[in-house]
């Protein structure tokens, strides 16, 4: 359809070219020697070339394929000057190449065109052709740091902001490298940019600008405050309990954000039971709470909340989401083997660094040695190193399983170092079915052998994410060496990845969001807090019981969910609480112990729709001592529990939803409790014939509070209105009306 | 008054059953003794007067439909998996072996295309229906990448979640009858491995406009919406208790109302009222009130009775309804045809996928058009991608979003036409490309919808319908 170029034109535009001196085009530095890895290809790069929807796809582009961003120089170089019989250069006419006349759109080329004929780009590209196009070198420099420069600290809608990006190389030198580099927004709320890095910011809050160059990323950050006007002495006056308090409000105050005022006591009890050990408390505990006139009460409600049974419970339950600990991946035997490993390790206390070096180093049965089934479930090196890095660093780096990650630092290198430490590992006996077979498995290392990366033909020198490599004769375990590295205290990353994990649980937004996504280019909300929480959990061994009472004790965590003309549009600095519907299995736990009928759990559903018994739960079982996520229940699946079919907290939802509507008014879960002949409104009835005191307990069990006096004469009136043969369901109705309020429903 | 009538809530309009208990003589109907669920049940039907269609003035006043669209519906039928275009729809018979693949064409009802031997019965309605040839997207080619194009029309970049078309249709338009506006069949769409979101959302339009997914498979014998009406046991008089009481203890949660989640989940209690009380919305999920005969014509199995139920849908006023052929890539027999375990193999294709493919989706065609109601019912179906124009050793074929098929039928659409082509193996397009923003403008346009009109974005930006630069498949309709 386009007509081709005649060759005249070409020839016309070529002396065109030949006829700007070439001094024009920018020399790197005095050396005119063009680099095909550190000139050439981030051309391409910027240009698109060899990006995922062109060249760069798995099967190149109308017969031509590069390596996605240019993750592999050495095939690319072959393509480019090999390929194709080597039309795609002319060495005595470079601008007759292809690589010249595709993107400029000379000839036809399907991409259009990608670079100006006659620009600083199209110059270096033809005189890298006419110097031979020499290919990759060993001895090329390589990127060593990028740096960014631009964003004052606090920016202002409608600004427009040009960022420079520099990059630092082996041999010392250092380039501004802008026109190469790619841009994206992390929050485009806040800010956009466009491929030259000019930021426009055009809303409020935290945005952050990611440049990549030569798989190397830096991140610009912008501060845009909001239009409030809040007096500096609310920010001086707000209550501080410890550091927490400090860093949040520095950050409100820099953003213009208001802060609520606390809650009051019975939300904050309320709020912490949930949190921390997912249960409401007692109508006896909050009395007690509220007659306690000692000054310390908070921190001994605390106290006593972290040495409950149910805290373990809770955080079992919340490890066992992470570690993937299923019935339709393991054996019955080995799923309550592994189960009892984590609880065991909560009830104990150990640190979050002992925790996880002992799965990473597990052996043995997967019967005796619970932590061993870490990798039954995750069988091959690459599983195990993707699923580690994804459980303990909350760093996906599947991406670089088949090339370079394309917004991030890892490269396909990399990946089959940190996989090749997983290559030895072995195990005998069952081999992985859900349905059939005994579970036992045991995990032993082999003295030797190595994981070939596909794209090179040979093992990488086996190494943990930006560590060292260890000899590939080392006889170690592998594993103990990652271990080692991965919980020493210099690794930050893995710290903050656990705080803000449990960050997450307490305050419903992590710092980082999603909680489990602390990749470079997805910066923290609040970086100061995040650092400083890290720090602090390293200080303390990894003590993740202190790490919670720390959270639990500050302001912060107490401030109430009032909102205030300062606040309304904030979602992520924690200027108010923000409230959030109960996760499916507290939300059924709380309706058991409310009506005082348990929910009952005997069989497992497994994935292929077949169900298998189990005998492992009693009448009493609560939704969070489950060991596993295939307990058949519809309530848990239509409120959204963690399948736990890969390591992803996505896979848990606590959104809302018309069909949870409708099960909580029409359903069986809430009606059949409240009709139960031994349920909580049968003793309720027993125990008051007034109306009053019944509606009052009823309230302080379901919402923790007692009722306003409007609310007591509003309900003291229905029933007055029913008349005594309808008490029963005048009570049952009550409760029907207590368990469907949002007021129940959420944690606030 | 008829700017408040303008301007309220749409889930406002459950609140006129309230209305209608407080008037004297209902309330004495009410509160009767013996009121049964039944007629409690008919009484809330006359709620049903809905604030629906001055939702839809609004919108067109703005500008924002074409006259004669007010009566259109979308069936989106997603296949999961990615069918394979050259095995189905786009074969290419003169190809080497290892392009062709084991199947034949065969002759159709249109003079324009011909089709798989694997789908006879589309052989018999391709005068209702029309190819485009020519559609592929730049996304990486797992699956929920393509999902999430296919559906939004957009790739999700800088934390910006671009709704739903069913969505920005709920946002729009708003609900016709007492039924939710946007209904997914038979659930929401499971994980596709790529970890991405998979587009079946209201993103950035907010939950309010995700879809009432169903739950449940309508191929069961007993089949039927979960807990859509309240226990026997609990009367007229109980109900109109109970939600008065509860209306009492909610009086005290202002502050949820700067919460999303909190605000979705009292529009959640609203729309449930309604649609419990509705005599219409429970008779539309009702599948025994179909003859047997048009059950199986359909095919008894998940599938076919989803587009049975989207057809009776449709007749209620539902505007937009996702069918998901496959709940996910995995442990299912799907159009995902690697060749190899744990995936589908060509001969799963064969054997059971297509033939309940072809059986279906023949049937709801014919279906609406005896009816009458294709010409106002825009049937599309769309996947992720298509397949490797090579046959992998495995027998099957791979993932590729370079080149695929997508159907339309019905709103509008002529059919028995193709637009776009591929090149010689199914490749590339080798014609009028098609990009996913250019299906989801293609389904506004049938709809009624301007894709270059506005939607309300993150911290107000406002976002265009779909990109600049796409366009709707306009050969498809004059």
């Amino acid at each position: 359809m386009n007509t081709p170029s005649t060759p005249g034109r070409i020839l016309a535009l070529l002396i065109a070219i030949s006829s700007l001196s070439l001094a024009a085009a920018p020399q790197p530095d005095s050396d005119p020697a063009i680099s095909f890895r550190n000139d050439i290809l981030p051309i391409l790069s910027k240009a698109g070339c060899n990006s995922g929807g062109c060249h760069g796809a798995m099967a190149g582009k109308g017969g031509f394929r590069l390596s996605l961003f240019g993750y592999n120089p050495k095939a690319d170089h072959l393509a480019i000057t090999r390929e194709a019989l080597g039309r795609r250069i002319e060495s005595g006419q470079p601008g007759l190449s292809l690589v010249l006349t595709k993107p400029t759109a000379t000839v036809a080329h399907k991409g259009g065109k990608r670079i100006e004929p006659g620009s600083p780009d199209y110059l270096t590209l033809a005189h890298w052709i006419a110097q031979g196009a020499p290919g990759p070198q060993a001895a090329d420099p390589r990127v060593e740091e990028l740096f960014i420069s631009g964003p004052k600290e606090t920016v202002n809608p409608g600004e427009t902001i040009p960022l420079r990006v520099r990059a630092r190389f082996s041999d010392g030198q250092e380039r501004d490298v802008t026109a190469w580099s790619r841009f994206t927004s992390a929050d485009e709320t806040v800010a956009l940019v466009d491929g030259s890095g000019s930021v426009s910011v055009i809303g409020p809050g935290e945005g952050a600008v990611t440049a990549w160059y030569s798989s190397r990323i830096v991140i610009a950050r912008l501060s845009a405050p909001y239009p409030f006007t809040v007096p500096d002495a609310v920010y001086a006056n707000a209550p501080r309990a410890n550091f927490i308090d400090d860093l949040v409000l520095a950050q409100l105050k820099r953003l213009h954000l208001e802060p609520s005022p606390p809650a009051d006591d019975t939300t904050f009890i309320r709020r912490s039971a949930l949190d921390t050990i997912g249960r409401l408390p007692t109508p006896a505990e909050v009395e007690a709470f509220l007659s306690d006139d000692r000054p310390d009460r908070r921190a001994r409600w605390i106290d006593g909340l972290l040495a409950r049974t149910e805290f373990i419970d809770y955080w079992a339950y919340k490890w066992s989401d992470l570690l993937l600990v299923s019935g339709s991946r393991l054996r019955p035997d080995a799923v309550k083997s592994y189960y009892g490993w984590i609880r065991q390790r909560v009830a104990d206390n150990t640190p979050w660094d002992e925790f996880v070096r002992q799965v990473i180093t597990a052996r043995g049965s997967s019967v005796d040695q619970g932590e061993s089934n870490f990798y039954a479930i995750h069988q091959d090196p690459e599983s195990m190193a993707e699923n580690v890095s994804q459980a303990f660093l909350s760093l996906s780096i599947n991406c670089a399983r088949c090339h370079n990650h394309p917004l991030e630092k890892w490269t396909n290198d990399q990946y089959y170092q940190f996989a090749n430490l997983f290559a030895r590992v072995r195990a005998k006996g069952w081999g992985g079915d859900a349905r059939n077979g005994d579970g036992r498995r045991t995990l032993y290392v082999e003295p030797e052998g190595d994981l070939i990366q596909p794209r090179t033909g040979k093992p990488q020198p086996p190494a943990p994410l930006d560590a060292p490599a260890i000899a590939a004769e080392d006889p170690r375990d592998r594993r103990e060496i990652l271990a080692q590295w991965l919980t020493s205290g210099d690794n930050r990353a893995f710290a903050r990845a656990i705080v803000n994990r449990v960050w997450g649980n307490f305050m419903g937004v992590g710092l980082v969001e999603a909680v489990d996504d602390l990749r470079a280019s997805n910066p923290a909300s609040n970086e100061a807090l995040l650092g400083a929480l890290a720090s602090h959990l390293i200080a303390h061994r990894f003590d993740l019981r202190d790490l919670i009472r720390l959270i639990l004790a500050s302001e912060t965590y107490r401030r109430s969910g009032e909102v205030l003309p300062g606040n309304r549009e904030d979602r992520r600095h924690y200027s108010r609480h923000f409230p959030r519907r109960l996760s499916a299995e507290v939300l059924s736990d709380a309706i058991a112990d409310i009506t005082a009928v348990p929910e009952k759990y005997g069989e497992l559903l497994l994935n292929d729709g077949s169900t298998e018994k189990t005998s492992f739960y009693t009448n009493s079982t609560r939704a969070l001592q489950l060991y596993d996520a295939a307990v058949q229940s519809y309530f848990l699946k239509t409120f959204g529990r963690n399948q736990r079919e890969i390591t992803c907290e996505c896979e848990r939802s606590n959104q809302p939803s018309l069909v949870q509507v409708l099960h909580l008014s029409n359903g069986r879960t809430i009606n059949d409790k409240l009709a139960a002949p031994d349920s909580r409104v049968s003793t309720l009835l027993a125990r008051h014939t007034d109306p009053a005191p019944l509606i009052r307990e009823a309230w302080l069990l379901c919402l923790n509070r007692p009722p306003s006096s409007h609310e007591l004469e509003s309900f003291v009136s229905v029933y007055n209105d029913a008349g005594p043969d309808q008490r029963r369901l005048v009570t049952e109705d009550l409760f029907w009306s207590l368990l469907t309020s949002r007021e129940f429903l959420f944690q606030h | 008054m008829i700017s408040w009538l303008f301007t309220k809530p749409l889930w406002q309009g459950a609140a006129m059953f309230d209305f209608l208990a407080e008037s004297p003589q209902d309330r004495a109907r009410l509160c009767g003794r013996g009121a049964s669920r039944r007629e409690f049940l008919q009484i809330g039907s006359l709620a049903a007067i809905g604030l629906s269609l001055p939702q839809y003035l609004q919108a067109r006043e703005a500008g924002r439909t074409r006259p004669g669209t007010d009566k259109r519906s979308c069936i989106l039928i997603f296949n999961l998996g990615g069918p394979s275009h050259i095995d189905l729809w786009d074969m290419k018979p003169d190809a080497p072996s290892e392009i062709r693949g084991p199947f034949k064409p065969i002759r159709t009802r249109s003079d324009a295309f011909e089709v798989s031997e694997l789908l006879p019965r589309h052989a018999e309605v391709a005068n209702h229906f029309s190819l485009v040839r020519s559609c592929h997207h730049d996304g990486a080619a797992v699956h929920d990448a393509g999902w999430q194009m296919m559906q939004t029309g957009r790739r999700f970049t800088g934390g910006i979640h671009t709704p739903h078309a069913g969505s920005v249709v709920s946002h729009l338009l708003g609900r016709r009858t007492d039924l939710p506006p946007f209904v997914v069949l038979p659930q929401l769409m499971g994980r596709g491995g790529g970890n991405l979101p998979n587009g079946q959302a209201g993103g950035f339009l907010g939950k309010a406009h995700d879809p009432f997914a169903l739950m449940a498979d309508p191929s069961r014998p007993d089949f039927k919406v979960p807990d859509l009406l309240p226990p026997d046991l609990i009367g007229a008089h109980r109900l109109e208790r109970q939600r008065k009481m509860r209306s009492i203890v909610e009086e005290a949660v202002a502050s949820f109302e700067a919460s999303e989640d909190a605000r979705l989940m009292d529009e959640n209690f609203h729309a449930a009222f309604r649609m419990m009380t509705s005599e219409q919305a429970r008779s539309a999920f009702d599948l025994t009130k179909e003859p047997q005969a048009v059950r199986e014509r359909y095919g008894m199995n998940r599938f076919g009775q989803c587009c049975l139920l989207a057809r009776r849908l449709v007749e209620s006023g539902v505007r937009f309804i996702t069918i998901n052929t496959f709940l996910t890539v995995f442990d299912e027999i799907t159009w995902d045809i690697h060749g190899s375990k744990p995936f589908t193999s060509i001969e799963g294709m064969k054997d059971i996928v297509c033939p309940m493919y072809d059986q279906a989706y023949s049937a709801l065609l014919e279906d609406l058009f005896q009816r009458g109601l294709l010409d106002d019912t825009l049937v599309a179906g769309l996947s992720e991608f298509g397949r490797t124009p090579k046959v992998n050793p495995a027998g099957g074929r791979d993932h590729w979003p370079g080149c695929f098929t997508c159907s339309f039928a019905g709103g509008g659409v002529q059919g028995g036409r193709v637009v776009g082509a591929s090149d010689p193996i199914g490749g590339f397009p080798a014609e009028r490309p098609v990009k996913p923003g250019d299906i989801v403008a293609t389904i506004f346009h049938s709809l009624g919808l301007d894709h270059t009109s506005h939607l309300p974005g993150p911290g107000g930006r406002p976002f265009t319908l779909t990109d600049l630069g796409t366009e709707p498949i306009r050969e498809l309709f004059a």
